[in-house]
């Protein structure tokens, strides 16, 4: 069953209505979003949003309770080996077995995987330095998270899926990391999933975003138009939302002025004619905390948030 | 897959073997002189001669000399042992890789997470039975001599020799295997799955073991009290059937037993030591059954259970 966009197209990854109760308590609900083959996608949400469970649904490591995930067409069933083979996977914390050489963990990846790329395995840490004899326990974190990243692209699957890439490791290393993914996407003409709670981290590599927040998506699209979309304004502190052009986001409200967030159309957001206002073009981190702030208000004052379909009980964390 | 589980157990095959050689090196320490005095004591052609009960003396002799090393209660503290073997080995299989969030590692890979688990059990399972019959083996041949005055029924030879012993350590890790898988650290799933296999072990040798079949009778015939020579339990030998190897269970049928000593005409009760194997299969059975539940229900919950974060 191949699920073509409008433009004819595959998506790399589609998840329709997808969603996750464990117990009584929803991890993830109604998760619908789309990411095009060839991005490098960011989901971003607070620890707890629901982020590793929809990593896990995607990857066919944990069984949707409903919904349903497509990869380049091709819907998945958990569990499966066909479903496991399209999807590389670095798990948050690049988890490896620390008695094993990095030579091991590679015959580990030959023997599992029958797409398993040797030469790229090997001419990839040869390049970073990393030597194939070294125990896993022996090498650096930024080190061990690369010999992850490259048994997930020695796998030889189209999509690959990053848990926290980088939240255990150092401003260097995550710095050369995310280099390292995005000269790799390039090359090899990869999508990529990448999760993460440090949004700075995102911003340069990132051409496609995804805001995941209290089990709920709250924005997803390609970046640029989100953020072409968004712009934060600087209004006297009077103005009430009413006013606003577009659709308030997020508030702040010091002595004289307030900053809004708000999503309008371009041609929304004239300004011009009011006196005192400012609009700004808004930054990934702005876009970002604006969305997250606002769902977390949502959740402490009770009102549910407009793009979500009532918060319920699934805005406190379970997932992780 | 076969490499995978070959690599991830090497250094508890290698230990395992350590453990066997020690084992081996002992015995063949304990056992040498134990056989030189078995020969030259002249038991064999006494033993071969007539009915057991005409050489008790030799029988005695001997028995003095290497009971105390051979039918000892350190062998009895060792019960515990093939339960230890088998949860450390089982306890981290699954375990482990919960533990240390591996198993993101091992079953995202392109082999669902039940070949996974297949693969390892069938290779692990494997190693274990070989284990199992080589010590088996090498405590078989160690008691060898002192199996021909006392036969196998008694505590310290079949607790360790024929089938039980590798059931035994089976089970334990059957146990284990899925203590893990529940409760997800080594150390706690060891614990866990070492109490119940205890249990049951005991259960099973004292109040099942004399039961597994009906037990046959055996009539005393002696001229007078004194010379009625006998009791129950595999501690006389010969026991009182005249045969080797054969287990008395005590006194039974009529009127006997309120009477002091041993009475002409009096009842035993006693499993014959030809049932040794029938005995060792139906017990070695319940254990592999245990095993096969255990590790049953662990495949079912790996497979079943869609959710492993914690």
């Amino acid at each position: 069953m191949n699920q073509h966009d409008a433009d004819g197209s595959v998506p790399a990854l589609r998840t329709d209505r997808l969603g996750r109760r464990y117990g009584k308590v929803w991890g993830l609900r109604d998760c619908t979003l789309e990411v095009p083959a060839g991005a490098v996608a960011a989901l971003v949400g607070p620890n707890g949003a629901g982020k590793t469970t929809l990593l896990e649904m995607i990857i066919g490591l944990l069984e949707p309770t409903e919904g349903q995930v497509s990869v380049f067409g091709e819907t998945s069933r958990a569990g499966t080996a066909e479903t496991l083979a399209r999807v590389g996977y670095v798990a948050q914390d690049h988890p490896l077995y620390r008695d094993f050489t990095v030579a091991d963990m590679f015959h580990l990846g030959r023997a599992m995987n029958p797409r398993w790329d040797q030469k790229l395995a090997a001419a990839r840490v040869e390049a970073l330095g990393i030597p194939l004899k070294r125990k896993v326990k022996g090498l650096s974190g930024g080190q061990q998270a690369q010999v992850s990243l490259t048994m997930a692209l020695a796998k030889r699957a189209p999509l690959l899926v990053l848990d926290e890439p980088v939240s255990s490791l150092d401003p260097v290393a995550r710095l050369e990391f995310m280099r390292d993914v995005m000269a790799t996407a390039a090359d090899h003409a990869l999508t990529f999933l990448i999760s993460s709670h440090v949004v700075s981290e995102l911003e340069r590599f990132c051409d496609w975003l995804i805001i995941l927040s209290g089990g709920h998506v709250q924005l997803a699209g390609p970046a640029d138009d989100l953020l072409d979309a968004h712009r934060l304004l600087t209004v006297p502190r009077a103005t009430p939302d009413a006013d606003l052009p577009g659709r308030t986001i997020h508030r702040t409200d010091s002595d004289r002025h307030s900053a809004v967030l708000v999503r309008a159309e371009a041609g929304q957001l004239a300004v011009q004619g009011h006196a005192g206002w400012q609009a700004d073009p808004v930054s990934f981190e702005q876009l970002v905390m604006a969305y997250l702030q606002r769902t977390s208000t949502a959740a402490t004052t009770g009102n549910p948030a407009p793009a979500a379909e009532g918060p319920g009980p699934n805005t406190k964390a379970v997932s992780r | 897959m076969i490499w995978v589980s070959w690599r991830q157990h090497r250094s508890q095959a290698i230990a395992c073997l350590a453990l066997l050689a020690a084992l081996a090196v002992y015995a063949v320490l304990v056992s040498t002189s134990m056989r030189t005095a078995f020969s030259h004591d002249g038991l064999p052609a006494c033993l071969a001669r007539g009915p057991a009960t005409s050489c008790e003396t030799g029988i005695q002799a001997f028995d003095n000399r290497f009971g105390s090393e051979v039918n000892v209660a350190f062998w009895s503290v060792l019960l515990i042992f093939p339960g230890l073997l088998g949860v450390v080995i089982g306890a981290p299989l699954i375990a482990r890789e919960l533990e240390f969030g591996t198993w993101r590692l091992a079953w995202s890979q392109t082999v669902p997470r039940t070949r996974w688990l297949a693969v390892k059990l069938g290779l692990v399972t494997g190693g274990v039975i070989v284990l199992g019959a080589a010590i088996t083996a090498v405590i078989t041949w160690y008691r060898a001599p002192m199996d021909r005055l006392t036969g196998h029924f008694i505590n310290n030879a079949y607790d360790y020799e024929g089938l039980v012993l590798t059931a035994y350590i089976l089970c334990a890790f059957g146990f284990a295997v899925l203590a893990g898988l529940l409760i997800r650290r080594s150390i706690p799933a060891m614990i866990a799955a070492f109490v119940p296999w205890l249990t049951i072990r005991l259960v099973v040798e004292f109040v099942f073991r004399s039961h597994f079949l009906a037990p046959l009778t055996f009539v005393q015939r002696c001229n007078s009290p004194q010379s009625c020579y006998g009791g129950s339990g595999l501690g006389f030998i010969p026991p009182v059937t005249g045969h080797i190897g054969d287990w008395v269970l005590g006194m039974g049928g009529h009127g006997t037993l309120g009477l002091l000593g041993n009475h002409p005409g009096n009842t035993w009760l006693y499993q014959p030591a030809s049932r040794f194997w029938t005995f060792q299969s139906i017990e070695a059975g319940i254990f592999v059954a245990l095993t096969a539940l255990a590790l049953g229900a662990t495949i079912w919950l790996l497979h079943r259970r869609a959710s492993w974060t914690a």
